[in-house]
């Protein structure tokens, strides 16, 4: 006993003397995670914002690069207002749900609530297939089923425009739906490993599984061209993104690129009948809602 | 609040299934709080660990499970990860790649996992970090033996 005491004692030493010498050069794992100043300036803003005429976008710009301006002057001849979200890092999931929730509101379309429906229910097997225990995503995908039905007038729980607002920018319910998203994408990637693989590797070095434990299912976590391929694939819904940052054509000529994220399975006849009525502007980083100007949306929502 | 409870209801009725499909892991509820939870988890065997049972407390914060549990040893364990003294525990899922898909059980088992696989590049006890990042294997792994032996162990005699 009095041994082995000794002993622990000199490997006690022989700790310390390694610390000693070496602690500092070794940064340690910090135990208090201090919020960034990028995230105390996104907390001011709401999580969905009011939607403002297409003008603030440019004045945002006024003493900025050219060729945004003279992007912004185009993009204000096809889009009449912008939404912003806030940049926590789920402004896609956000603008996506806010697009989409909106688009039903307005549109009162009970076929298209029947088809998502469908395809949330195909979600949440291919998640049991997966192996994601029900209760760690059940709750999400509930509420966001109890958004649609609320949405869908002619009940009595039926939601107006404000109130839509309202729930897109209360935490319990706006984070809820932005994860039930997440759930879906991860699932979407999983099942479809095979084709997401390559373009995860080219972008993360991770492998399918650890790209969707780091960046797809943990909120905060910024999406790109493979979380917004999953999700429009998944929900069966398309998505218009338009880029807006500096690139140019070299002949000088400035275009504004969009990209149009077709589901799988849309034949030609049906894309080329209707436009995405979801629109995203996407700066480097982040992303906000577009409204185009000649849309089929009914405009007799409270705000102009 | 409501939805907290509720999950937290869910992950108890799960444990008790649960219970003997994973016999490493023992958890359980505060009887009079769910937010507050402690688990037993044997050492995985081929480490230092082997033949311990360390003790884990769970605070659970409100707005889980889109945060999460907050887990530190209760039992003093000698490793890169872990706090020597308030037994904190530096873990990517318990910081900024925490889901909702985790649960308490799993958590335990990412636990388990960890006391296998050291990370000492990111090291929470910096002498614990510092002998393996010097490649002293055998150092390191007759200190993690002994806190074993001296806290983690029924004394003998």
């Amino acid at each position: 006993m009095q041994n082995q005491n000794d002993m622990v004692k000199d490997e006690a030493e022989v700790a310390a003397s390694i610390s000693a010498l070496k602690g500092e050069e070794w940064g340690c794992c910090s135990v208090e995670d201090e919020p960034s100043f990028q995230e105390e300036e996104s907390a001011k803003v709401p999580y969905v914002g009011d939607k403002e005429p297409l003008s603030s976008l440019s004045a945002e710009y006024q003493a900025g690069s050219p060729i945004l301006l003279e992007k912004i002057k185009i993009l204000d001849n096809q889009y009449i207002a912008i939404r912003r979200t806030r940049g926590d890092g789920n402004c896609f999931f956000r603008s996506f749900m806010f697009s989409y929730l909106e688009h039903i509101l307005e549109s009162q379309d009970r076929a298209e609530v029947d088809r998502i429906k469908l395809n949330v229910e195909k979600c949440r097997k291919t998640l049991q297939n997966l192996g994601y225990t029900d209760f760690t995503f059940e709750d999400f995908f509930a509420l966001f089923l109890e958004q649609l039905d609320d949405i869908l007038q002619g009940s009595d729980e039926s939601i107006s425009y404000e109130e839509l607002v309202n729930r897109s920018r209360d935490q319990s319910v706006s984070d809820y739906i932005v994860m039930f998203f997440r759930f879906v994408t991860a699932g979407e990637i999983r099942t479809r490993a095979e084709f997401f693989e390559p373009f995860i590797t080219g972008l993360s070095n991770a492998t399918v599984d650890q790209f969707c434990k780091s960046s797809v299912e943990p909120m905060g976590e910024e999406s790109d061209h493979i979380h917004i391929t999953a999700l429009s694939d998944a929900l069966g819904v398309a998505i218009r993104v338009v880029y807006l940052d500096r690139s140019s054509c070299d002949n000088g000529s400035v275009t504004v690129n969009h990209h149009d994220f077709v589901p799988t399975g849309t034949n030609e006849k049906e894309e080329e009948a209707s436009a995405p009525f979801i629109t995203l502007l996407y700066r480097p980083g982040h992303y906000d809602i577009l409204y185009p100007k000649s849309s089929c949306k009914v405009s007799d929502n409270a705000e102009k | 609040m409501q939805t907290s409870r509720a999950r937290l209801f869910k992950e108890y009725k799960e444990v008790q299934r649960e219970k003997v499909a994973d016999p490493d892991i023992q958890l359980v509820c505060d009887d009079t709080n769910i937010f507050k939870w402690t688990a037993l988890i044997k050492g995985p065997s081929e480490t230092p660990y082997e033949g311990g049972v360390f003790q884990l407390a769970f605070a659970v914060p409100e707005p889980y499970p889109l945060q999460p549990p907050q887990v530190r040893f209760l039992t003093k364990i000698f490793h890169p990860n872990v706090h020597f003294k308030t037994g904190e525990i530096c873990l990517d899922i318990l910081k900024n790649a925490w889901s909702p898909a985790w649960t308490l059980q799993s958590v335990c088992r990412a636990i388990i996992a960890l006391m296998a696989h050291p990370e000492p590049d990111s090291p929470l006890n910096c002498d614990s970090g510092n002998l393996l990042r010097s490649g002293d294997v055998r150092g390191f792994n007759s200190m993690a033996r002994m806190y074993t032996r001296l806290a983690a162990m029924p004394k003998k005699g």
